[in-house]
């Protein structure tokens, strides 16, 4: 590999580590890094199907709150380079890609607990009313995360690759071949996940609709999306609309919420805020997590945010000092819901610059309040439902080197995510939480909450049949009139292997088996089975 | 039976929701908590979150403790949520059935310091937790079911 070969490889990474200011849209996913890495390396296809494997074995992994899965972001560009440089596809992929995550996940944890030490400038600058310090040092500290995983990256490329590509070449044939086969039986370990966040006794047939639909009737993951998006329709009755949309007229049925909340949240009558500002909160809220860090979360982040609207409201700097400090207090919310937050503290703060009595500590409770609950609401949706059918879908089509695979994962997911993401900012700001009151006096909640389950769990259910692949070469009888195993099993239940094996991991998940232990185990498993030629 | 008592200041959020109700089984999540049971816009929004799986109570301590104790109780899986390590200690007290806390969050307040990434604790809190672990009662730091088991009595 050549130094330029290098430096491309590292600005991938750093590319993948920028996402925490390009709003958690999966750009940093190994589905979309591994073609970026197959391209510098001059072969697109190999990319894409490499990435693909790699993102269903860290399938299970997501960001919920603050905990921190490993690192696919570096594991899986090292990973993808080497793989595609030694010409020996997904399974050396894998082999680097498990451990170096977990080793660049601590780096990563490192640098959350370090950047606290940035509280105390923080602090002070908002003393200062200094508006534009805060976003700097938002950016700047932003910015060490691809500056220092990109550095990881870099040297990880000039000491290893020598040592890694020798060690890649030793690998005999054996292990290589257990390697394939145990890369085949690790997605069950993200299935099992999966079903593990999804999988109750009343949405369970719908795991084993997904199963019957793919297995038996070979449907593509499309349809099997599009199918499960009309049932969950059909069975919880959200096409018959009983609650009526929010409108301005409904909003007198309110006259009986009597807490004080309700009552100081009425609409801006003369407002200074712009159509303009409520879209840079939007803009702004995707750069909510570049100064994540383990002491108050996402609150640089937030005062990021709203900074545009502070700026037009607050014209001295006493009251642009108290509005900052008010907004670098603790918080943490699901990104993709975050801008609901900000909209409607964008309207406490605009009814807080021309009401001299207005109690401005009510504008955290609000936010302290919300941010918990609709965490629960946005985590549940986007990544239980929404990114499970994008990767669904995305891996299903890049397995077989289609491009459209990691283009229609990004897709899939963003359109959802970015149009609601904006929506929020300007309902959040137009309807405050007369809007929340409105969806949970209605039942669309409801609805939606048990159609999405049903939609992911009709997906998972099609995973296992469509994107793992577990055969045994076994055969009853000797020589001639010897029956192969796979061939009766393909009569009786087609893909019972991946789908038992799926279940066996969901048990030991049930079970609270450590998920090392599970990835470990799965590893053995091929291996062993690979080398005693029960599986290939 | 309870399942699980959790304390996390963030009471029900995505954790709870999408991790820890499922992978308990939970059918039933108490939030235990005296302000919030007062009031009606922070309940609004909890039942906006609350997983599809389960019911959700908010009640007051006390009243919490009355259903919890209730006969009828006994056949619901019930995941238990207080927002500090003061309230768990109450709860303990009035819950013999108790074996295990599971500490989720508590951000950093004036005087702590953190024992864990998403754990906070400063002297009242040490001493809460001193009193609960003479109980004999397990305190363990996970922020979801899948990570790793920290014991709160090691990071001390």
């Amino acid at each position: 590999m050549e130094t330029t070969t290098y430096v491309l490889l590292t600005l991938i990474a750093m590319f993948g580590h920028s996402e925490d200011f390009l709003g958690t849209t999966l750009l940093s996913r190994p589905l979309v890094l591994g073609p970026l890495v197959g391209l510098v390396l001059g072969d697109l296809q190999q990319g894409v199907v490499i990435g693909a494997t790699l993102e269903l074995i860290f399938m299970g992994n997501i960001k919920v709150g603050a905990a921190i899965p490993p690192d696919v972001i570096t594991g899986g560009v090292l990973g993808t380079a080497f793989a595609i440089i030694s010409g020996k596809g997904a399974a050396v992929a894998l082999a680097l890609a498990v451990p170096i995550s977990i080793l660049a996940e601590m780096i990563i944890s490192g640098l959350f607990i370090f950047r606290p030490v940035l509280n105390k400038k923080f602090a002070r600058y908002a003393d200062d009313g200094d508006y534009k310090k805060v976003e700097r040092l938002h950016i700047l500290s932003g910015l060490l995360k691809p500056l220092l995983m990109g550095a990881v990256t870099l040297l990880a490329l000039l000491l290893g690759s020598d040592a890694i590509r020798t060690f890649v070449e030793t690998i005999p044939p054996w292990v290589h071949a257990g390697l394939g086969v145990a890369g085949n039986m690790l997605p069950a370990l993200g299935f099992a996940l999966l079903m593990n966040l999804m999988f109750n006794k009343t949405v369970a047939p719908y795991f084993f609709l997904g199963f019957i639909l793919t297995s038996y009737l070979k449907l593509p993951m499309i349809a099997i999306g599009g199918l499960g998006v009309i049932i969950a329709l059909i069975v919880t009755g959200m096409m018959h609309k009983e609650a009526p949309a929010v409108s301005d007229s409904d909003f007198d049925d309110f006259d009986d919420f009597d807490d004080e909340e309700t009552a100081v949240l009425t609409p801006p009558a003369i407002s200074v805020l712009t159509k303009k500002d409520i879209r840079s909160l939007f803009i702004r809220s995707m750069a909510l997590e570049a100064n994540f860090n383990f002491e108050t979360w996402q609150n640089t982040g937030f005062a990021f945010s709203i900074i545009p609207v502070l700026k037009k409201l607050y014209k001295t700097r006493e009251s642009m000092s108290k509005a900052l400090k008010r907004h670098l207090q603790f918080f943490n919310t699901a990104p993709h819901g975050s801008t609901l937050i900000i909209g409607i503290s964008a309207a406490m703060e605009e009814q807080n610059s021309r009401e001299p009595d207005f109690d401005p500590e009510s504008i955290n409770s609000v936010k302290l309040g919300l941010m918990g609950p609709l965490a629960g609401v946005f985590d549940s949706f986007f990544w239980g439902t929404v990114k499970v059918i994008a990767a669904g879908v995305g891996t299903s089509l890049a397995l077989n080197g289609n491009l459209l695979g990691p283009v229609l994962f990004l897709l899939i997911f963003n359109i959802p995510h970015l149009w609601l993401r904006y929506k929020l900012a300007f309902i959040g700001y137009e309807a405050g939480t007369r809007f929340l009151q409105e969806l949970s006096k209605s039942n669309v909640m409801d609805k939606l909450k048990s159609g999405s389950s049903i939609l992911g769990l009709t997906v998972v259910g099609a995973m296992p049949a469509l994107l793992m692949s577990i055969k045994t070469p076994l055969k009853i009888g000797s020589s001639d009139a010897a029956v192969p195993v796979q061939g009766i099993l393909d009569q009786i239940v087609p893909n019972i292997l991946p789908l038992a094996l799926t279940f066996l991991v969901y048990y030991f998940v049930r079970k609270n088996i450590k998920t090392t232990y599970l990835l470990i185990g799965l590893l053995l498993l091929g291996f062993v089975g690979s080398v005693l030629g029960l599986f290939n | 039976m309870i399942k699980l008592l959790r304390i996390d200041d963030r009471l029900v959020h995505g954790q709870v929701a999408l991790t820890w109700t499922p992978a308990l089984g939970a059918d039933c999540l108490v939030v235990a908590n005296d302000r919030v049971a007062k009031d009606d816009f922070l309940k609004m929004t909890m039942n906006l979150a609350k997983p599809a799986s389960a019911k959700l109570l908010i009640k007051s301590l006390t009243d919490a403790v009355t259903f919890i104790t209730d006969e009828r109780a006994k056949n619901l899986k019930i995941f238990i949520l207080v927002d500090c390590i003061q309230d768990a200690a109450k709860l303990a007290d009035e819950l013999p059935e108790l074996q295990s806390i599971n500490f989720g969050g508590i951000r950093a307040k004036e005087g702590s310091r953190p024992i864990s990434k998403a754990v906070s604790v400063n002297d009242a809190d040490i001493a809460s937790i001193r009193e609960l672990l003479l109980k004999g009662i397990n305190l363990e730091i996970r922020q979801v079911p899948t990570d790793k088991i920290l014991l709160v009595e090691d990071t001390l």
